[in-house]
């Protein structure tokens, strides 16, 4: 058991050595949905994400953003086409070495927060550390310190349903951060939040992207939440439609970002649907 | 927080969620013990009791231990299900298969550690109560006094141990080849309705009139005969009855929208739609397992009852002292009876006289005569009869008959005087007690019969005050005369009782427990569903659903889920039991209706103690 970890961690650090610069690289994806009516998600999807880039995956309700994000959290499966994060193909792995690949190379933040309610915040963040297995006292360290740069260290030994949603948010994101993966994927983490809340969470995300240098891939239909992003990438019927870059300004972007909308036909103010 | 501990809070802190499976297999477990305690207990184990009863005892034991291992496997499963989308978070965090595995092996094996210890524990509690009880079913003469039930212990505890071990193994087999994506978003996702086919609609109504029309019409052993195919035929259909018939009669009334789309209709229909495939599955496993339960224990106390009433009917009086002249009778038994009923302050009306055996077509035949007929009718509160002079009747015995009544209307008795006896009707009575048919005939004509071949002397006692004490004279005087001479009525009945107790006590035990059983599947479904509609209703709620119109809803869908199965299952318990009466000639109705009602009772309170507490927990996100 510790000798095939050990093995692991040796192939991810001789990875890293390449310095492959691209750290997601999604090369001809295609998903079709199997059923009584066949249904195409997306069509020969091409992405590449940049070491440290913090990219936003935008489009109409249905147009597939949700799929490929989920098709790169490993959680669904492509059709045709392959996935690379940080060079290595997770969907070719076996299932031990993927729920591996899960707890030290990703992170997950998602609209529903999916904290476990039966632990506390600081055990909710802990838990990736917890299932591989470390030192509780390096998981208490690891803790304290990213609650304290997220600012929820008083609300450490609270339940998840006495805390606010933009402190479970948060407390997502520490989750997601506190193993420092290479990737972390966010699907549509401003969705359950008021704009306050989300303002936070996205100032958040932005300077984690900034001083950890985390390379972050975000799924949202909320414009204002999309220009925290150095890049753009919409997509509409499972295509890839237009990506636009973020220059100085976040105003000019998210007007940019309004506009592109507009012209592929959805509403600019299509808000998340919130799933009850 | 290391991986136990965490596995550790998950459990402590989920309390509710694993209370159900905690309490069910609690519930076995504590079955299963105090039935031990019963079937180890010394003085059945001794000479009390054969062994035969002994091995019924351990046969009945393995059924229950059988019986626990798929029920707590079910309760696993469904337990499981409702964990699809925690399962689903923590592999996102990156918990392997093994992880879960490891984890639900440890959370299932403390759980079971618990609910073994604690189900002994209950046992122990309830013990002595149990031991009463048992002693009143069993009517057990040394009685069951407490001990220390070390043996039972051990072996329910390596028992259980044991099952839980090997369940909790199981837990792969139940979570294989889930992918994560069916995992997340396991919670939302419907299982979907099953398709209704008008033709299989049809089908399953004419296999389970089929079932009832050919259960309800056979008699005798022909029940006996009929009785396999029956049973498979009303199971297949009851099966159809949840998926199709109650799918298409949902649908039908969907279409309807006046009916539809009045109130709260709307909300009550789509759910039970939307989860009749769950729904169908849990109605057909609850109806069978109750109609088992219903059945096994209707059965006993029909049964039950129609032994007793055997014993009755051969026991018109309290009391009857028979023997024959020639080589039994002695004087001194008859006055040690009166003596004995004397000193126990025992009134009674009492009649005595000697029967008269003739030979007639090679056979010996009791010629009866009119006034001792009519004593001995009067004794018991029938109606006296008339017999003409040159007339005689044949009297069959009224409940058992062995009787060759028909042969008797053929033969004819001289008198000395040469006039010959032709028998003219039958009369049905217990007056006298030969359960072979026999002769009855004027005073004046009987004082000119030939000779007999032998005599018999006959006295019966008819108690009038002091009943409660007659049983306790019958065991004394039981032990100082010869069965086939003196036999009382309540020492019958209470014999049969007696001899009958341990198949009652096992059977009724079984039943209790396929009743629980059939109650806490309902309940694991009911508690499946507590987050949708949580969700559901607190959405509702803000467009404006009143807390009276939320109960009204919960009523309805609950009043469904627990009454839909069991209505069922009453009819096939009562239709089980109406075809047993038909093969044994005698009515079970008292016996059924009581039966039926007391379970119809239980489930009635259940509905209301699970409704309350349901509603509650959806009123707390309701406000």
């Amino acid at each position: 058991m510790l000798a095939i970890s050990i093995i692991i961690t040796d192939q991810i650090l001789w990875e890293d050595l390449k310095g492959d610069l691209v750290m997601l690289n999604v090369k001809q994806v295609s998903k079709i949905y199997e059923g009584k009516m066949a249904y195409r998600a997306l069509t020969d999807i091409n992405l590449m994400i940049e070491d440290g880039e913090f990219v936003g995956i935008m489009g109409p309700s249905g147009s597939g953003k949700t799929t490929l994000l989920n098709i790169i959290a490993t959680i669904d499966e492509p059709t045709t086409g392959e996935i690379l994060i940080n060079g290595s193909n997770p969907h070719s792995l076996k299932k031990e070495e993927l729920a591996k690949f899960r707890r030290r190379e990703l992170g997950f933040v998602f609209q529903e927060f999916n904290l476990l309610h039966t632990l506390t915040v600081e055990e909710n963040i802990v838990l990736p550390l917890t299932l591989d297995g470390k030192r509780v006292k390096e998981m208490k360290e690891k803790a304290y310190a990213i609650a304290e740069k997220i600012g929820i260290k008083e609300i450490m030994n609270k339940r998840t349903f006495e805390i606010s949603g933009g402190q479970a948010q948060r407390a997502a994101v520490a989750r997601a951060m506190i193993h420092t993966p290479k990737l972390l994927l966010a699907d549509e983490p401003t969705g359950n939040l008021d704009s306050k809340s989300s303002k936070d969470v996205m100032e958040m995300l932005e300077s984690i992207n900034k001083i950890e240098q985390t390379t972050m891939m975000l799924v949202t239909h909320d414009p204002q939440a999309a220009s925290y992003c150095n890049r753009v990438v919409f997509i509409r019927d499972g295509k890839f439609y237009s990506e636009i870059h973020r220059g100085d300004n976040r105003q000019a972007f998210f007007q940019r970002i309004i506009d592109t909308l507009s012209l592929m036909g959805g509403h600019a103010h299509d808000f998340s649907q919130i799933r009850v | 927080m290391t991986f136990r501990k965490f596995a550790f809070n998950n459990v402590v802190r989920n309390k509710r969620l694993y209370a159900a499976y905690f309490f069910s297999s609690l519930f076995t477990v504590m079955v299963f013990f105090t039935f031990a305690i019963f079937s180890f207990h010394p003085s059945l184990s001794g000479d009390a009791m054969n062994s035969s009863v002994n091995q019924g005892m351990l046969v009945s034991a393995g059924i229950i231990y059988v019986f626990s291992f798929f029920f707590v496997l079910y309760s696993m499963s469904f337990f499981l299900q409702s964990r699809k989308k925690e399962f689903g978070v923590l592999m996102i965090q990156g918990m392997s298969m093994k992880q879960i595995r490891k984890m639900v092996f440890l959370e299932n094996m403390l759980i079971g550690l618990f609910a073994t210890l604690g189900g002994i524990f209950l046992g122990f509690i309830f013990s002595k109560g149990i031991l009463l009880l048992a002693e009143y079913v069993l009517i057990i003469e040394n009685s069951l006094y407490f001990y220390f039930p070390s043996q039972a212990m051990v072996l329910t505890f390596v028992s259980f141990v044991i099952l839980f071990f090997f369940i909790s193994l199981f837990v792969s087999y139940v979570l294989r080849s889930k992918k994560l994506i069916e995992l997340i978003k396991g919670d939302k996702r419907s299982k979907g309705e099953p398709r209704a086919n008008l033709f299989i609609a049809i089908v399953t109504v004419i296999l389970l009139a089929v079932g009832y029309g050919v259960a309800l019409m056979v008699e005798g052993l022909t029940v006996l005969a009929v009785m396999t195919p029956v049973i498979i035929v009303v199971i297949i259909g009851t099966y159809f009855l949840f998926t199709q018939v109650s799918v298409y009669v949902i649908n039908k009334l969907r279409k309807q929208e006046s009916i539809f789309w009045f109130k709260t209709n709307m909300i009550l229909f789509s759910d039970l739609s939307f989860r009749m495939k769950d729904n169908a599955r849990t109605f057909f496993l609850v109806a069978i397992v109750s109609t088992v339960a219903f059945s096994a224990i209707g059965t006993l106390f029909g049964f039950q009852a129609f032994v007793t009433s055997s014993a009755k009917i051969n026991n018109p009086t309290t009391f009857k002292y028979a023997a024959s002249i020639a080589h039994e009778y002695d004087e001194k038994e008859v006055e040690l009876i009166n003596k004995t009923l004397h000193d126990n302050n025992i009134k009674a009306n009492e009649e005595q006289t000697i029967l008269r055996y003739h030979p007639i077509a090679n056979d010996r035949i009791l010629i009866a005569n009119e006034s001792e007929f009519n004593r001995f009718a009067k004794l018991i509160g029938e109606e006296s009869i008339d017999v003409p002079d040159g007339q005689m009747y044949v009297v069959e015995y009224e409940g058992v008959s062995f009787g060759q009544t028909d042969e008797l209307l053929k033969e004819t008795v001289e008198l000395s005087s040469g006039v010959t006896l032709k028998p003219n009707d039958v009369i049905y009575s217990q007056a006298l007690p030969a359960t072979d048919s026999y002769y009855v005939v004027s005073d004046h004509d009987y004082d000119i019969l030939p000779n007999t071949t032998d005599e018999e002397y006959f006295h019966a006692w008819q108690a009038t005050d002091g009943e409660e004490r007659v049983l306790e004279v019958a065991k004394t005087l039981n032990e100082s005369m010869a069965w086939n001479k003196f036999s009382s009525r309540e020492f019958q009945v209470y014999d049969v009782k007696r001899s009958y107790g341990p198949i009652m006590f096992v059977g009724l035990f079984i039943g209790i427990v396929f009743f629980v059983s059939a109650g806490s599947f309902l309940y694991f479904r009911l508690y499946m569903d507590v987050d949708d509609d949580k969700h559901k209703f607190k959405s509702i709620a803000k467009m404006g659903l009143s807390e009276k119109e939320m109960r009204k809803v919960i009523t309805r869908q609950t009043a469904i889920l627990f009454f839909a199965p069991i209505v069922v299952a009453l009819a096939h318990g009562a239709v089980a039991l109406t075809a047993l009466s038909h093969m044994f000639y005698y009515n079970l109705f008292t016996e059924s209706v009581s039966v039926l009602s007391v379970f119809f009772t239980i489930q009635i309170m259940y509905f209301f103690i699970v409704r309350f507490y349901y509603t509650k927990q959806i009123k707390t996100v309701v406000q």
